[in-house]
């Protein structure tokens, strides 16, 4: 087992690689440029600010008048001391704008995640053995429903009718914590903090919801057909500790795959609800850098998020060998 | 299947009730006259410190370095902490006195000689001097700062030297009418500060440290910047303690943010203007004020490319866009058509001269007289066996652009030309400009309050400046040029008068419309005067009995 996981860690090296180097290229030839994207304003762009001379004068000052090839190798330079660079906007070192930003994201999505896992995977155990009746047929009726609305119109909503102004003023809707946070006692901190993650976990709860909930019904529903539950059954075993026992146990080991993405997502987050709640995340930091062309920015969080890719991926394949004793090592390495 | 229709009923109830219920806060606004409620203090008020404004900024400031800073909310924040050595009169609009004492303008117009205050301070104690005056102009001239948006305005300029310790001079290699404003506004930031270290990452673009009456306190990454009162101020007290900015990019929870009183001042969306804030329950708690910021929208036709070389198409065009209905419909009214490219209250803009009428049967005559007719017989104009079919470029995200450009197509495929309509993401689309690779195009630009149109229209500019619809007249480069060197602002009035009437002919942009700034503010805010180019919130202050949030 140490000696394929070692293989494996090997591996990662020459994929991060190609995955740099594909994303390099892929924003460094797209058009535009950072300089354009600096040239904007609220109503416009400054009528003498349009030149070809400022944009030759910026370029030169952040190096991209050097070719590509030139500018990845001076990159990669860079990242094998873990140094990101500055970034373009606020000259700023790129490290020290993800950490700042990393722990709210992370907080946002693992209450998701988790919330997701402890609700969906006994609902979907719930429809596997109660499958078509009528409440069974509600709930996904529901969760179809819930699936199908776009987030962001969800959140929408909700401030509408829960943030206060017309309706009811339930929940705040702006950023993380209250005014004169600093001064509240740990566990209002906490209280309020809580408070304020409510709707957006919600909103990102509810969507993947319905797809984990049918993904967990299909397979217990897959494993109540197997021969080793008729077996069971038929040792007239009660109907409770063989769904328990035997089942339920067995068909959560597809879900494990699913660990794969968990860790990425973590920090990829969503942009849209950061956005409209007005929480400084680093989805939102992301998405700003591709539009303005802050390369150092972009670059750093494609290869933080690709680096969990891989490193979910290696975790969810020991993991699977783990729970599942047919699964070896060798086969596969 | 059956099962399914009841909940799938009541599905659709609920989205009703939600849809009837969004409907009922909008209460049209009739013939509000909002601007008059900014009507300043009272006789017998008395003015008191104390007090918190929370504001909101649509954006994050990249920095607060005001020297490599290239956004507009970096203005609104630095507003309060630092100051130049002039600035404009809110009311008026001249130059008034500000770090600068005094000024003297030498006869021959090409050396300004600043004397500077001797009590003023920067925030951290140390005195203010001209060495901080040349450190900023030097900084703005280093090309390994991040500047070069600055420096276009300072080629011109030779020497910004120090006299004495409290006198500084700004020498111009030729006379231009300009000088003035570039030479006293230029942003100073500390010497002791910036010296040392990279001057674009120093640490000073997020704890900024100015001599204004505002010092920073603080900047939460994502949420919020504050400023508190600088007790230690040289010129008059500002009276509120603190101003919060907060970035709120989403418009209905900004809205929703006002409603709930947790925000004091926003900007409106012209249909949150117009719809959503009228009932009485907002305006017993705000005030509302619409304003004309210098800047204007437009399409540009490249006059390079075949179709648009001819002034009497472009002149086709305009007649084709209805500015009209576009602006009622589109922009609620929330604006004025332009003729020209001077900001639209000052008196460089020709107020007799009357917009193109939409008139598509003019149109048509205007585009048969320039030889653009159907010969070929396919519904398209042609001339000289190029069809008439280009491409209307506009940014993505431009809802208003979006708009126009699609009554336009209409419009036009009525009168047998064919538009493409392309949306492209920002970066690019400057590229495109740049690059000169566009038919046509919308945009807006924002002006100063005086402007030199020498960037935007003179012929030298068609192949890498502003002037990217490649406008080239010689007579109006000829009145651009002489008015740089015109000091009587009434005889510069005169040449650029002259220079929008060939603008009118000529038509190389479609202009639209000055749009109008909307903005809500708190009703307890005392003394909130609305001037042309907005408010002036360092005069605001709130009576003690009428304070909302502790300290």
């Amino acid at each position: 087992m140490k000696d394929y996981i070692l293989k494996r860690l090997l591996l990662v090296i020459p994929t991060m690689f190609g995955i740099t180097l594909v994303t390099f290229l892929v924003i460094q030839l797209a058009p535009g440029s950072p300089v354009e994207s600096m040239m904007s304003v609220e109503h416009g762009v400054k009528s003498d600010q349009v030149t070809q001379e400022i944009v030759e004068r910026t370029k030169k000052l952040y190096g991209l008048d050097r070719p590509v090839h030139e500018r990845y190798f001076v990159w990669l330079r860079q990242i094998a001391t873990l140094d990101f660079g500055n970034s373009y906007r606020d000259h700023r070192p790129v490290m020290e704008k993800i950490v700042e930003r990393l722990p709210i994201t992370v907080t946002l999505n693992v209450l998701s995640i988790f919330l997701v896992y402890l609700i969906a995977i006994p609902l979907g155990a719930w429809s596997a053995v109660r499958q078509w009746s009528f409440w069974e047929r509600a709930s996904t009726f529901v969760l179809f429903l819930l699936y199908s609305i776009p987030g962001f119109w969800m959140a929408v909503v909700l401030i509408y009718f829960f943030g206060g102004g017309y309706f009811w003023d339930v929940f705040p809707i702006y950023g993380v914590h209250s005014r004169g946070w600093e001064e509240f006692s740990f566990f209002r901190k906490t209280a309020d903090f809580l408070w304020h993650l409510a709707l957006p976990v919600f909103c990102l709860t509810y969507a993947s919801l319905a797809s984990l909930s049918r993904f967990q019904k299909g397979s217990l529903l897959e494993v109540l057909r197997e021969d080793y539950v008729t077996t069971a059954r038929a040792k007239g075993l009660s109907p409770r500790r063989v769904l328990f026992k035997h089942a339920l146990r067995n068909s959560l080991i597809p879900i494990v795959t699913i660990v794969a993405s968990i860790l990425p997502a973590m920090i990829g987050g969503s942009v849209i609800i950061e956005t409209i709640f007005s929480i400084p995340g680093i989805g939102r930091l992301g998405f700003e850098s591709v539009l303005a062309r802050d390369y150092p920015v972009i670059m750093a969080v494609a290869t933080i998020s690709a680096f969990l890719t891989l490193v979910g991926i290696l975790v969810s394949d020991i993991a699977y060998a783990v729970v599942d004793p047919r699964i070896g090592f060798e086969g596969k390495s | 299947m059956k099962k399914l229709s009841r909940p799938l009923a009541a599905g659709y109830v609920l989205l009703a009730t939600i849809f009837v219920l969004a409907g009922c806060a909008n209460v049209e606004c009739h013939d509000r006259d909002d601007n008059a409620s900014f009507t300043g203090a009272g006789e017998n008020e008395v003015f008191v410190t104390g007090g918190t404004l929370i504001r909101e900024i649509g954006q994050e400031p990249q920095t607060l370095n005001p020297v490599i800073a290239t956004d507009v909310y970096e203005g609104v924040v630095n507003g309060g902490i630092y100051e130049r050595l002039v600035r404009r009169d809110s009311r008026t609009l001249e130059f008034e006195p500000l770090l600068a004492r005094s000024w003297e303008v030498s006869e021959d117009r090409l050396s300004y000689t600043f004397r500077l205050r001797e009590d003023v301070k920067w925030h951290d104690g140390t005195p203010f001097t001209a060495d901080d005056v040349i450190f900023s102009y030097n900084s703005i001239k280093n090309p390994s700062v991040a500047a070069a948006h600055l420096q276009s305005y300072y080629k011109d300029v030779t020497a910004y030297v120090k006299v004495d310790s409290h006198t500084v001079r700004c020498e111009y290699s030729k006379p231009y009418f300009l000088a003035f404003e570039f030479c006293g506004g230029i942003p100073i930031v500390p010497k002791h500060v910036f010296e040392n270290g990279d001057f674009n990452s120093n640490p000073a673009g997020r704890s900024p440290v100015g001599t204004g009456p505002y010092v920073f306190e603080r900047w939460e990454t994502g949420s919020e910047i504050v400023v508190g009162r600088n007790p230690g101020y040289w010129g008059d007290s500002v009276y509120l303690d603190r101003i919060v900015y907060k970035v709120i990019l989403d418009p209905t929870v900004k809205l929703q943010l006002l409603r709930k009183q947790e925000l004091d001042m926003a900007g409106l969306s012209p249909l949150q203007w117009s719809k959503q804030t009228c009932d009485s329950s907002f305006g017993g708690k705000f005030r509302r004020a619409a304003y004309t910021v210098p800047g204007y929208s437009y399409i540009g036709w490249n006059s390079k490319k075949p179709y648009f070389s001819d002034g009497r198409v472009r002149r086709a065009m305009t007649h084709l866009v209805d500015r009209e209905t576009i602006l009622r419909k589109i922009l609620l009214g929330l604006g004025e058509t332009v003729t020209t490219t001077f900001y639209v209250n000052s008196p460089e803009y020709p107020k007799d001269t009357i917009p193109w009428k939409y008139d598509p049967a003019r149109a048509k005559e205007l585009l048969d007289e320039a030889g653009w007719k159907d010969t070929d017989g396919d519904g398209t104009r042609d001339k000289d066996g190029v069809e008439f079919r280009f491409e209307f470029l506009l940014p993505a995200g431009s809802e208003t652009g979006e708009k126009i450009s699609t009554i336009l197509k209409e419009e036009l495929s009525l009168s047998g030309i064919e538009m493409t309509i392309r949306k492209i993401e920002w970066a690019v689309f400057i590229q495109s400009l740049n690059e000169r690779k566009f038919d046509a195009v919308t945009l807006g630009w924002s002006l100063g309050v005086e402007t030199d149109p020498y960037q935007l229209w003179h012929s030298s500019q068609a192949d890498s400046g502003s002037n990217f619809v490649g406008f080239s007249d010689p007579e109006a480069d000829a009145l651009i040029e002489r008015a740089r060197q015109e000091f009587s602002r009434a005889e510069r009035v005169r040449m650029y008068g002259e220079f929008s009437r060939i603008l009118h002919r000529e038509q190389p942009y479609t202009f639209l419309f000055a749009r109008k700034s909307t903005i809500a503010a708190h009703r307890r805010f005392h003394n909130a005067k609305l001037y042309p180019l907005g408010f002036d919130t360092l005069e605001w202050f709130v009576p003690a009995g009428l304070r909302r949030y502790a300290n």
